[in-house]
């Protein structure tokens, strides 16, 4: 409160308080307005500052005329009837017509209500454009800005004054807004989108082909790509392979998919012997049509498309958060019933391109008959490889890439080393192919959050077993891990963060941010149905939430009383209100025409008996005289007359 | 707690609300913001939507608080005359422990708006009042208003107290000092100074000649000529035409006389008033109930 001193002999003006509601309801739509309009905005503000009388009639028909121009600049080529039914860009041109408005009648310097109304106008059509969590912060900073002016103007502009009014009020509302937010019935229309401009960033870590040269995908960046709720714990690292696409063509430096055009039998889905878990995933814009889902997931996602590799995706690229419910078995496994071109393209291999390779793989083939045994040979071929798993590893023969991973270089990451195991499993008559997504990190998860990060971008092996795509994690066989500073995706060198009280910190603020997202910011009729649905089964958490509400009452009550509490005009008068209060309470009330000096006498006259009691006062009533009126009003005296209020309170 | 709400409740009774236009806005708003929610499931709105509707709610008993606690009482200070504006006294005291803001007092003919007044504080208002005839008359329908906090309601709270008090005639017609050119006989004490000479207990106090004390001599001063002139006397019969402009002169006289300080007496047709045996509101009393 201490830093309002400043303000404390400052009364502004209504058109001024009416000004900085603007700024402040204004600041978010700047981030939206197209350069001649914020030109124009400009220009306004410049000629608002600096001229003191109201403008004179060619003045604002010039802005008018200005305002109209700089709103056609700002809109050319969006002028159709079309381009008018998107409501994007009707609210676009109605933040710019309330702009012009706004502007001509603020130029006059009266008030009148439709400015008055304005600010509120301007931030209901900020809040089409943006909603996100610096949004949610911000909206909720708008409104007590919004409320803090309102009771300025009420209050002749006693900025001080008004600012606690507005606390008390602000936390008033408090607890009845948490309680309508929770309860309120969300009877609304699909979540709109209009594009956030803050969310264009595209994530990165998964494209639909594996490069194994110098263009191989590497971005271990700590972007996060997706946030994943668990309805309980977050299970172990080892089960979360989130499936992206499925690469069967080796093009010798690279791996691609099977093309679209090609029509294959559709997936039989069987029941898979493990439990079922339930988890809700935030996937932020990648561009791509991918949305990732753990292995191995039991049905499609809403709007999404799950094809016969239990691949999932949607129609459009993913240019803006993406929010979705998911359900999968945890299992490395699962059954498939390969059609004849699966088959043969996932058995395709050319001995020619990695001899060497083939050469081992035939012996393996030879000497172990069973598809299962000939697995186990290949990762205990790899292992005594002596692989390194680096982040860094020197260029492969791209002629030769499994030959040159496995017999020369040694060195690379996931795409290196689920290729090489392909290539190998594909040599001794085991039909595999390459997995690639997103492998979650449980030191990114928190209770039942998961971070996933760009980092966390992974390839692995399917190894088709007995009629079951099985699982393999090939980085596994690597027999060293070279640990190296992490680079972003710009290259840059990023030092990783050691400090795991740090990590931790960062863990827990994704985590709240997490929250609020999912909780707020998303908070939907199927949440409150399960909140409800939770609270009915748990009877233990309505009493938590009971409390939880009862303690933000509290919370509220107390800010309240804190900022309603009177101000008194020397800190010696505010120290003796106890003992007013007190005095009052016994019966012992002030006489409104009497000082305090006489009502303290008085109080020695009536309780003569009292001799330790009347002493004290009188004790009071000197320092309180010396403090006041003998301008001491020093440390010591105050702390002595606080010390002598207590003990008359005490006997 | 049950105290505090009990005296809540009896303070929300004293208080009526009335909406305003800003009522219609908020109104307009909220509804604008729900079909704002409703259409794109925006959590944001409805938390804009929410606040909106907790602050208009949390209005009312905030504006009943501030204005509730306010205590008033008239207070008789001042004269009032027929047609002549006046001024009522109005006390207003803040029995809360919390600064009372945006107050207007609304009188019959006129407000006063208050920008604050202290906790526990007194704080006087005038109000304007120009009573119509002399005689008895009687002030009610004063009202406090407020539109703290948000504008979204106006609250009054009535003031029961009738203030009651007597309009005087109107004061008006010729100047006292056009009276006495006219009249011929001279009034007061005439006096004609000799000298000085010492004081020997006998003399009147008022003829003591305090520089001579000063001085260290106890002189009184002596007069050749000393006679008492006949007193101020007003008739009520030649005071003007019609009793109301008699009346009105009279009190014109009798305020001129009170402002000069001298000693008057004023011959009614059944009575006859004397400035030495009467106050001059006695005077102007019997004046105005005429």
């Amino acid at each position: 409160m201490k830093f309002l001193n400043i303000f404390q002999n400052t009364n502004l003006t209504p058109l001024k308080l009416l000004d900085l509601a603007f700024i402040i309801v204004l600041l978010p739509l700047f981030l939206m307005l197209k350069v001649p309009m914020l030109v124009f905005v400009v220009m306004v503000l410049g000629i608002v500052f600096f001229t003191k009388k109201p403008a004179k009639t060619w003045l604002i028909i010039l802005i008018f005329v200005l305002g109209i121009f700089a709103l056609y600049l700002s809109l050319y080529g969006a002028f159709s009837f079309r381009g008018l039914s998107r409501l994007k860009l009707f609210l676009e041109l109605l933040v710019y017509v309330l702009l012009i408005v706004v502007s001509m009648q603020r130029l006059t310097q009266q008030i009148n209500i439709y400015l008055l109304l304005s600010p509120f106008l301007f931030l209901a059509l900020s809040l089409f454009f943006f909603h996100g969590m610096l949004m949610l912060i911000y909206v909720i900073f708008e409104i007590f800005f919004l409320l803090w002016m309102i009771l300025s103007h009420r209050m002749e502009g006693d900025i001080v004054e008004s600012f606690r009014s507005s606390i008390v009020m602000f936390m008033y509302s408090l607890p009845w807004v948490v309680v309508l937010f929770i309860f309120f019935p969300r009877i609304s229309f699909e979540h709109a989108s209009y594009g956030f401009r803050g969310e264009t960033v595209q994530r990165m870590g998964h494209d639909g082909t594996m490069f194994l040269d110098n263009k191989a995908l590497l971005v271990p960046s700590d972007r996060i790509v997706m946030e994943v709720g668990f309805e309980k714990k977050v299970p172990p690292s080892n089960l979360l392979y989130f499936r992206g696409s499925i690469l069967y063509i080796d093009n010798k430096d690279h791996w691609e998919p099977i093309p679209s055009f090609v029509k294959r039998k559709k997936q039989v889905l069987r029941k898979i012997n493990v439990d079922t878990i339930e988890y809700k995933v935030t996937l932020y814009p990648t561009q791509k049509r991918w949305i990732y889902l753990l292995d191995v997931p039991v049905k499609p996602v809403k709007e999404s498309k799950l094809d016969r590799d239990l691949i999932s995706t949607v129609k459009h690229s993913i240019k803006e958060p993406m929010h979705y419910a998911a359900t999968s078995a945890l299992s490395s496994r699962f059954y498939d019933e390969l059609d004849r071109y699966t088959l043969k393209v996932s058995s395709r291999v050319n001995p020619k391109h990695n001899p060497q390779t083939y050469a081992e793989a035939m012996k393996i083939k030879d000497l172990y008959p069973s598809i299962e045994k000939r697995a186990k040979e290949i990762i205990k071929f790899f292992k005594s490889k002596s692989l390194t798993y680096t982040l860094k590893p020197e260029p492969l023969d791209i002629n030769h890439t499994t030959d040159s991973f496995l017999f020369d270089k040694r060195r690379g990451y996931c795409v290196h080393f689920a290729s090489s195991f392909v290539t190998m499993a594909r040599m001794t008559g085991i039909p595999s192919r390459i997995v690639t997504g997103y492998k979650g990190d449980v030191s990114n998860a928190l209770n039942n959050y998961l971070a996933v990060k760009e980092k966390n971008a992974h390839a692995w092996a399917e190894l088709y077993i007995n009629q079951h795509w099985v699982r393999y994690e090939t980085t596994s066989t690597a027999s060293h891990i070279e640990s190296q500073q992490q680079t972003d995706e710009d290259g840059e060198s990023v030092k990783s963060t050691k400090n795991p009280l740090v990590k931790k910190v960062n863990l827990y603020l994704m985590y709240a941010k997490y929250q609020v997202e999912t909780w707020i910011l998303y908070y939907s009729n199927i949440r409150q149905k399960q909140l409800l649905q939770y609270a009915k089964d748990n009877p233990k958490f309505i009493f938590t939430f009971v409390v939880s509400l009862i303690f933000l009452v509290m919370i509220s009550f107390l800010l309240i009383s804190y900022f309603r509490r009177p101000t008194y005009s020397s800190e010696a008068l505010a120290i003796l209100q106890p003992l007013l209060q007190f005095l009052k309470k016994k019966g012992f009330v002030r006489k409104k025409s009497e000082s305090l000096h006489q009502y303290f006498m008085h109080y020695v006259e009536e309780n003569q008996e009292k001799i330790e009691l009347t002493m004290i006062i009188k004790e009071i009533d000197k320092i309180y005289e010396l403090i006041v009126y003998g301008n001491m009003n020093t440390k010591e005296l105050l702390k002595g007359l606080k010390k002598l209020v207590k003990k008359f309170k005490k006997i | 707690m049950m105290k505090s709400l009990r005296k809540f409740i009896q303070i929300h009774r004293s208080i009526k609300q009335h909406a305003t236009r800003f009522s219609a806005v908020v109104v307009v708003l909220l509804f604008g913001l729900f079909l704002e929610a409703y259409m794109h499931d925006f959590n944001l709105v409805y938390i804009t939507l929410f606040f909106v509707f907790s602050l208009a709610f949390s209005a009312g008993p905030i504006g009943v608080l501030n204005l509730g606690n306010l205590e008033t009482k008239f207070l008789k200070k001042g004269r009032f005359f027929a047609q002549v504006e006046g001024k009522i006294t109005l006390q207003i005291y803040n029995n809360s422990t919390t600064t009372a803001w945006a107050i207007t007092v609304h009188g019959k003919d006129a407000s006063v708006p208050i920008k604050h007044i202290k906790a526990e504080k007194n704080m006087l208002v005038h109000l304007p009042y120009i009573p119509e005839k002399r005689g008895l008359f009687s002030y009610d329908g004063a009202y406090l208003e407020s539109k703290y906090p948000l504008s979204t309601a106006r609250l009054t709270k009535n003031i029961s107290e009738t203030y009651e008090d007597i309009a005087y005639p109107q004061p008006k017609g010729k100047s006292l000092h056009a009276f006495l050119n006219e009249v011929e006989n001279h009034f007061g004490e005439e006096k004609e100074f000799d000298g000085l000479r010492a004081y020997d207990g006998s003399q009147k106090l008022s003829h003591i000649h305090w520089a001579s004390v000063a001085k260290g001599d106890m002189a009184v001063k002596t007069f050749i000529k000393e006679t008492e002139s006949a007193n101020l006397v007003f008739h009520f019969n030649s005071a003007g035409k019609g009793d109301e402009s008699r009346l009105s002169q009279l009190c014109l006289w009798v305020l001129a006389c009170e402002k000069e300080r001298l000693a008057f007496e004023i011959q009614m047709p059944k009575r006859k008033l004397s400035s030495k045996k009467e106050s001059i509101d006695e005077i102007l009393e019997y004046l105005s109930k005429y």
